[in-house]
């Protein structure tokens, strides 16, 4: 009897601190989601009395992939967009991670440089920064990637693929403003990793290379985990995204974009929750393995 | 014998320095590429039109010129705008702030029914892309204007809304900082607290909160920050109404042409006015993070602490 009071009073509490943010999900994010899932099957117009819904089908998916020349290359685009750029940030925030881990002097410094780019990041100086760069160093670019001997080989091998590299390379800059976050993450955790377990290895003389593969690397899985879907979120609604921008503009069509918008947006959803699932396969705790962490 | 142990020596001492040496080589590369194009913000807003399109100055202009900072501030019509972010971005930040360690306090303190769904509903809502949502919140606020006749779009109503209801800009990592750092405050004082009669409500605002102080300075920055670079909601459901600096720079060229034909002509856009703009736009964030560059960090560290 008392046992149950508890557990009554648990809930009642719960759910009175839960409450705004319940409502607030439901309200703003559980009913536009679906929502647009609906609108995505409606033509949608604007007019003095309010909307005018009407049911077309799949009529807006039919125009978006067949007629509509822009969508599907697009979504190619944004992935072989977000993939590599991903993989990039992920490897090269680990690596700066490492490195900081292994000096002392000067650690807060590049640290607080590192990090700077995810206090200022913002679309508009995003692209005016992008804007600039191609506007006037373009021809000046300091290593011209295309001239590169390894980068012919992969031309003549796969263009497609010779493409994704000139994208990662000709962005740098801006590809590196991603790893702020993904940098503390990893930092945070190189630090929990218990010393004895380095200590027991290097026992058992297995040398720095053995170390970073055997026990450094499978023990960041969980946090590279949360740093590729946190790239992932934020490449996506980045100006570095076609179908982001595509979206936009159908938005602002108010005339009778709102249906091909509301197609557009949950099409690009279900592709960027894809591409995190996909993430999460991969960087997922292998079965039995330690969790690092429970409550 | 004793001489060869001190070539070992010399030789593993000579490796580290050299190791060390390659760290810092390639860490300061590393830095120069994040600093840039910060950088060639900087140099470009002191250039003036002729520097801009000479190939022969790169980085260091040949004379100072101040002119470019005085029109990119007159274009972002700046004491006003910058006054506008500050509020909008205060105000919003505030609301989330509260909403977030209540929502927080929950996930760290309490076992209720559903607390797992709940909980996969946040990490939802956070990797949910935002487009997706913005089309029905647009309709809903629009719809509700007509209703109740008041003005909702082009007013910060909407979205202090939001942000009042944990809707906001990056919600659900502000929420997870609290919940992390609410879990490691011993659970021992919130039961001293309730053994001396206090209520659960009196246990969060006379314990928890006055123990998390420098927690919620912490999101609040964040949050500040955050809100300040969301352009895409703010776009959408403020538009231009509230003159706010990131939107005045997205605007920038066609601000700065309407300026200039108001006042007859004679000035041409050119990247150094909008290097200047940008400058102007990101300077009181930096100067924030100059003054509390620990706490962002210490922010991001409690949110990547993991459960799921």
């Amino acid at each position: 009897m008392a046992n149950k009071n508890t557990r009554r009073n648990e809930n009642l509490k719960g759910y009175a601190f839960m409450a705004p943010w319940i409502l607030g999900f439901l309200a703003f994010t559980l009913f536009p989601f679906l929502a647009t899932l609906y609108l995505s099957f409606s033509s949608v117009r604007a007019t003095i009395l309010g909307y005018e819904i009407t049911w077309t089908g799949l009529e807006n998916y039919h125009t978006a992939f067949l007629k509509n020349t822009e969508f599907v290359p697009a979504l190619g685009e944004f992935l072989s967009m977000v993939l590599p750029n991903t993989f990039v940030i992920l490897v090269v925030s680990f690596i700066i991670a490492y490195l900081l881990g292994r000096i002392k002097k000067g650690r807060g410094l590049f640290r607080t440089i590192y990090f700077l780019p995810v206090i200022i990041m913002s679309g508009p100086v995003m692209s005016q920064i992008l804007s600039s760069s191609t506007a006037i160093t373009g021809a000046q670019r300091p290593a011209d990637v295309t001239q590169l001997f390894i980068y012919q080989i992969i031309n003549n091998y796969s263009r497609p693929l010779a493409s994704v590299f000139t994208g990662v390379f000709e962005n740098i800059s801006t590809i590196l403003w991603f790893t702020g976050i993904p940098i503390v993450l990893f930092i945070n955790a190189l630090q929990k990793i218990n010393p004895s377990m380095y200590e027991a290895a290097r026992i058992d003389a297995a040398n720095e290379w053995q170390i970073l593969w055997k026990i450094t690397l499978p023990q960041l899985k969980p946090v590279a985990q949360v740093a590729a879907i946190f790239t992932i979120v934020q490449l996506g609604i980045s100006d570095h995204s076609t179908v982001y921008t595509l979206i936009n503009t159908a938005t602002g069509n108010l005339s009778g974009g709102l249906g091909y918008a509301a197609t557009y947006a949950w099409v690009y959803s279900l592709l960027v929750m894809a591409v995190i699932g996909l993430a999460f396969l991969i960087l997922r705790q292998p079965k039995g393995g330690g969790r690092t962490y429970e409550e | 014998m004793k001489n060869k142990q001190g070539i070992g020596n010399d030789a593993r001492k000579a490796w580290g320095v050299l190791s060390k040496a390659a760290i810092y080589a390639l860490l300061i590369v590393v830095s120069y590429l994040f600093l840039e194009p910060i950088v060639t913000i900087i140099s470009k807003t002191f250039m003036n039109a002729q520097d801009i399109v000479d190939p022969a100055v790169q980085w260091l202009p040949r004379s100072v010129s101040l002119t470019n900072l005085e029109v990119a501030s007159k274009v972002l019509r700046l004491p006003h705008s910058l006054l506008n972010s500050i509020g909008f971005s205060s105000l919003l930040a505030f609301c989330q702030v509260v909403v977030s360690a209540l929502t927080g306090y929950a996930f760290s303190r309490y076992q209720f029914r559903f607390k797992n769904f709940w909980f996969m509903m946040l990490l939802l809502a956070f990797i949910l892309p935002l487009p997706v949502l913005m089309i029905p919140r647009l309709m809903m606020f629009t719809t509700a204007q007509e209703a109740m006749k008041i003005s909702l779009i082009g007013t910060p109503i909407p979205q202090v809304l939001m942000a009042v209801l944990g809707q906001g800009t990056y919600s659900t990592v502000l929420i997870l900082i609290f919940t992390n750092f609410f879990n490691m405050i011993p659970r021992v004082l919130d039961e001293a607290a309730m053994i001396d009669g206090a209520n659960s409500a009196q246990v969060f605002f006379h314990v928890t909160v006055r123990l998390s102080i420098s927690t919620i300075l912490v999101v609040f920055l964040l949050s500040f920050v955050w809100n300040w670079n969301e352009t895409y909601v703010t776009a959408t459901l403020v538009r231009s109404s509230i003159e706010l600096l990131p939107h005045k720079l997205n605007a920038f060229d066609s601000q700065f042409d309407s300026l200039v034909s108001a006042q007859g002509g004679g000035f041409r856009l050119n990247e150094a006015y909008k290097m200047a703009a940008t400058l102007i736009a990101i300077l009181p964030l930096v100067v924030l993070y100059i003054f509390v560059q620990k706490k962002f960090i210490q922010g991001i560290e409690n949110a990547g602490i993991t459960g799921e």
